[in-house]
């Protein structure tokens, strides 16, 4: 931002510094007309200049107007088409009609022009023809050239109402002032330069930091496509370790149960048919319950009711087919609306509740379950507890472990009591705002 | 573009033309333009005589012109600053351009007309003449006219004039028994007389008569029929035949003289037999008292210009004119009292009581009652013959109207002084001296 002003500085300066050279040669000449008019020597200065002056106190009042007015011109500030062209023509006009008063001994407000024309004006499309022609009017309307056309006096036929000395002064000082114009248009033009290429660099190094924060974007993505492949790996080993754990815990245990009991069976069968007799029923019992086992592990594997239907009548469909399968007794009740959750809030609630009640049959021996879902300022709560064994020590098996790993990706948390019977309490904060 | 940058641009814009339109208004001098401010007609004159001779009665015509213009424009007023010397009149003129107060109308001598009419301070009368069907220019005496124009414009119109003509001592002419010369005399009887009066009439050993004083190359150039430049000062004809002739006429004069130094004073004197001046000397002059205290003790007359083998009988001219100031806001009113000074002619006849100059226009000049009024305050009731004067103001020359005339003119001087005095070859030095002097022309017109 200080930068971007030091032109604008400039440019006062500028306006500044021709505001003072036209007051000089017009102070000047209007007192070297007065003086010629005091000391009589009128005649001898009007047989030398080429047409009638101007009254000498109208020269300084008029420059200061025309003055004025270039500067209000100046500050209109329009990058569009035409109001550009006739205000940069009028500027142009203005300043030809100050250089006539002042006999063009002076026509540095050109610059002043150029300069705003370079500055406000980067997108004007025949910015440089307009420049072109600025600079061709600040060429050709030299005295020299000028004076021999249009009837003009030389400033030095003023100014030879003075004494030799004091003229030489009065015109080397014009002579410096218009060189410091000059200048402060080069000194200001450089800063422009400047100033336009640090834009420049700016740019480009706004460039390169894209590039860069694309190319980190574009690894990210690459990663992301490998996690998502990994994830899909992991999810089929899940559910690969769910199968055979599943097969592990009901057709094992079953199996093993009546390999036992047929062993014990062949030992016992020629001893006592009858003790065998009750233990064959034993065994019809145990591959009966491995039979509901079984069945319940295939429905549990299917496909969810969940993918069917709403949550609400997936979770009671889900606890009605278990009430059946099972003979327990479970209680149910929900005092959550359970509606607009994303599908991995959706899935979990569903598994927290099926795997709770899997446990709580198949390790817990329960014939009772309560089951209570509610919702506590954003956080929603699944309590599930049972009558049936509990542990004293809770091992976190396969599924507990796989319920807890899903809930932390969900910044939520589980907690486990296996002391009288078995209580286990998830909570799963719900971000409503996100995604619904 | 938001709206109050546009909102700001367009009272930028405004401002800014409010001022410049103010300098505009302010250059333009509006402000004298008001109803009201413009029943005034200011006018420039000087109180005494232009033609250099006491005179009673200086603002005597114009009063009578602004009583008959206030009387003709009833409301309008004419105005003029009184007591400004001739001599001091230029200087007055130019402070009051300076100043922006110069009058609508005002009296311009004849060898400032050029500068002011260069500089844009006087108006081109052009339009105005051409477009008043009350004025007709074949009223003033063509070359006259002429005088008032620059550069194809009209910038001024005469007032009042005095041709050159020829004085001759009548004394010395009949003492040595010569005829006064006749009207279209010619170089040679010029040359003849001449030879014949000079001569040590008192036998003291060194000569005490003469023939002519101050008839210069420029009387011989003009009644040779000399151009001597274009109407623009860009080109100068130094080199032409007829100024060869004219050179050589005046070193045959001079050789007369045998080196003498003649002035005016022994013409005054009554020891030289001609002497070229304007007509003016002779009203001035010739009235009994005035006649005394100047020229006493011989008969005198004035005649027109001996005629060059290529000339005529005629000499130049000198004019004091009116012009009109660029800025004036009363033209309309300013034109008519121009024309009343110089059109009216019960005014131009004023210029024979009051003034020594002739009036501009044919008619008052060549007039019964002029020639009566000459003829009275000559005191002679024979003589004067009036066609010499209306031929010598007809036919004088005009001479080119330009910036530089002045200082081509003392080129041309010096140009024909180092010509007489040198030995060489005259038409070979003619070539130079034209090439310097087109050189010089050339430059000033650079300028």
């Amino acid at each position: 931002m200080e930068e971007k002003r030091a032109p604008d500085i400039i440019f006062k300066c500028m306006t500044s510094l021709n505001l003072i050279i036209i007051l000089y040669i017009a102070g000047s000449m209007a007192a070297s007309l007065t003086g010629y008019v005091r000391e009589n020597t009128a005649l001898s200065f009007l047989q030398q200049v080429n047409a009638v002056t101007i009254v000498p106190w109208k020269i300084p009042i008029a420059a200061l107007l025309l003055y004025g007015g270039l500067l209000f011109f100046l500050a209109v500030q329009n990058e569009s088409g035409l109001l550009f062209y006739v205000k940069t023509g009028l500027e142009i006009i203005i300043s030809l009609l100050i250089s006539y008063l002042l006999n063009f001994s002076y026509t540095g407000m050109l610059l002043l022009i150029l300069a705003d024309v370079t500055r406000r004006f980067p997108k004007a499309k025949r910015k440089f023809a307009v420049i072109g022609i600025i600079c061709g009017v600040y060429l050709l309307s030299d005295y020299n050239l000028v004076s021999g056309r249009y009837g003009i006096t030389a400033l030095d036929t003023y100014l030879a109402y003075y004494r030799s000395d004091v003229q030489a002064i009065m015109l080397g000082l014009r002579n410096v002032l218009n060189s410091l114009n000059i200048l402060i248009f080069i000194f200001y033009i450089i800063l422009l330069i400047r100033e336009q290429m640090s834009e420049k660099e700016r740019i480009l190094s706004l460039n390169d930091k894209l590039n860069e924060a694309n190319e980190e974007l574009r690894l990210a993505n690459i990663q992301m496509e490998e996690y998502a492949r990994e994830s899909i790996k992991n999810a089929e080993t899940r559910e690969r370790n769910r199968l055979a754990r599943e097969i592990h815990d009901t057709l094992g245990h079953t199996l093993t149960g009546i390999i036992t009991g047929l062993d014990a069976c062949v030992t016992l069968v020629d001893a006592a048919p009858d003790a065998t007799k009750e233990q064959l029923k034993v065994i019809a019992d145990v591959a009966r319950n491995g039979m509901t086992d079984v069945r319940r592990s295939v429905k549990a594997l299917r496909p969810d009711a969940l993918e069917k239907m709403e949550l609400p009548k997936a979770l009671t469909a889900m606890i009605d087919e278990m009430k059946k399968a099972t003979h327990a007794q479970i209680e149910y009740d929900c005092t959550a609306a359970l509606k607009n959750f994303n599908k991995d809030e959706e899935e979990i609630i569903y598994r927290i509740v099926q795997e709770s009640i899997t446990n709580a049959i198949r390790h817990g021996k329960a014939d009772k379950i309560w089951i209570s879902i509610s919702m506590e300022y954003n956080v929603l709560s699944v309590k599930i507890k049972d009558n049936g064994v509990g542990c004293a020590k809770i091992e976190k098996g396969f599924g507990l472990h796989h319920m807890e790993e899903r809930l932390n990706m969900l910044h939520g948390s589980l907690y486990c009591n296996g002391e009288e019977g078995f209580l286990m309490e998830a909570k799963i904060p719900i971000r409503w705002g996100e995604e619904a | 573009m938001d709206n109050s940058r546009k909102k700001k641009n367009l009272v930028m814009l405004i401002l800014g033309m409010g001022f410049i339109i103010a300098a505009l208004l302010l250059l333009s001098d509006i402000g004298r333009n008001f109803p009201g401010k413009n029943r005034v007609i200011t006018v420039g004159a000087f109180s005494d005589s232009y033609w250099e001779v006491p005179n009673g009665y200086s603002y005597q015509i114009l009063e009578d012109a602004i009583a008959l213009f206030e009387e003709q424009n009833p409301g309008i007023k004419v105005e003029y600053v009184s007591g400004i010397l001739k001599e001091d009149y230029p200087e007055w003129l130019s402070e009051q351009l300076i100043l922006g107060n110069a009058p609508d109308v005002f009296l311009v001598p004849g060898e400032y007309f050029n500068d002011l009419a260069e500089i844009g301070a006087l108006k081109d009368l052009s339009e105005m003449i051409e477009d008043d069907t009350g004025f007709e220019k074949e009223a003033f005496y063509s070359s006259v006219f002429a005088y008032g124009m620059y550069d194809e414009g009209q910038y001024a119109l005469p007032y009042e004039c005095a041709p050159k003509l020829m004085f001759v001592n009548k004394s010395i002419l009949d003492k040595e028994g010569l005829e006064v010369p006749k009207e279209d005399w010619t170089w040679d009887d010029f040359y003849e007389i001449c030879r014949a009066v000079t001569k040590d009439a008192d036998g003291n050993g060194t000569l005490d008569q003469f023939g002519a004083v101050e008839y210069t190359w420029e009387e011989a150039f003009d009644s040779n029929g000399v151009k001597l430049f274009n109407r623009q000062g860009t080109e100068c004809y130094f080199a032409d035949e007829q100024v060869e002739e004219a050179i050589v006429f005046v070193e045959k004069l001079q050789k007369l003289y045998e080196g003498y130094n003649i002035t005016a004073r022994d013409f005054d004197l009554g020891k030289v037999a001609f002497q070229p001046m304007l007509f003016s000397e002779y009203r001035a002059y010739k009235p009994y008292p005035l006649s005394i205290k100047k020229y006493s003790g011989f008969e005198w007359e004035c005649i027109s210009m001996p005629a060059g083998k290529s000339g005529s009988n005629i000499a130049g001219l000198d004019t004091l004119m009116v012009a009109m100031n660029e800025n004036t806001v009363n033209q309309e009113y300013a034109w008519e009292f121009m024309k009343l000074l110089t059109y009216d002619e019960g005014i131009q006849s004023e210029i024979f009581d009051y003034s020594e100059g002739v009036s501009v226009l044919k008619k008052v000049t060549e007039s019964d009652q002029t020639l009566q009024l000459l003829i009275e305050s000559s005191g002679e009731d024979s003589g004067f013959n009036l066609n010499v004067l209306s031929n010598a103001v007809e036919n004088a020359v005009v001479i080119p109207r330009f910036r530089n005339y002045e200082e081509a003119v003392a080129q041309v001087d010096k140009a024909v002084g180092d010509i007489i005095e040198g030995s060489s070859n005259i038409s070979m030095e003619q070539i130079i001296w034209n090439r310097k002097i087109n050189n010089f022309l050339k430059d000033k017109e650079g300028r």
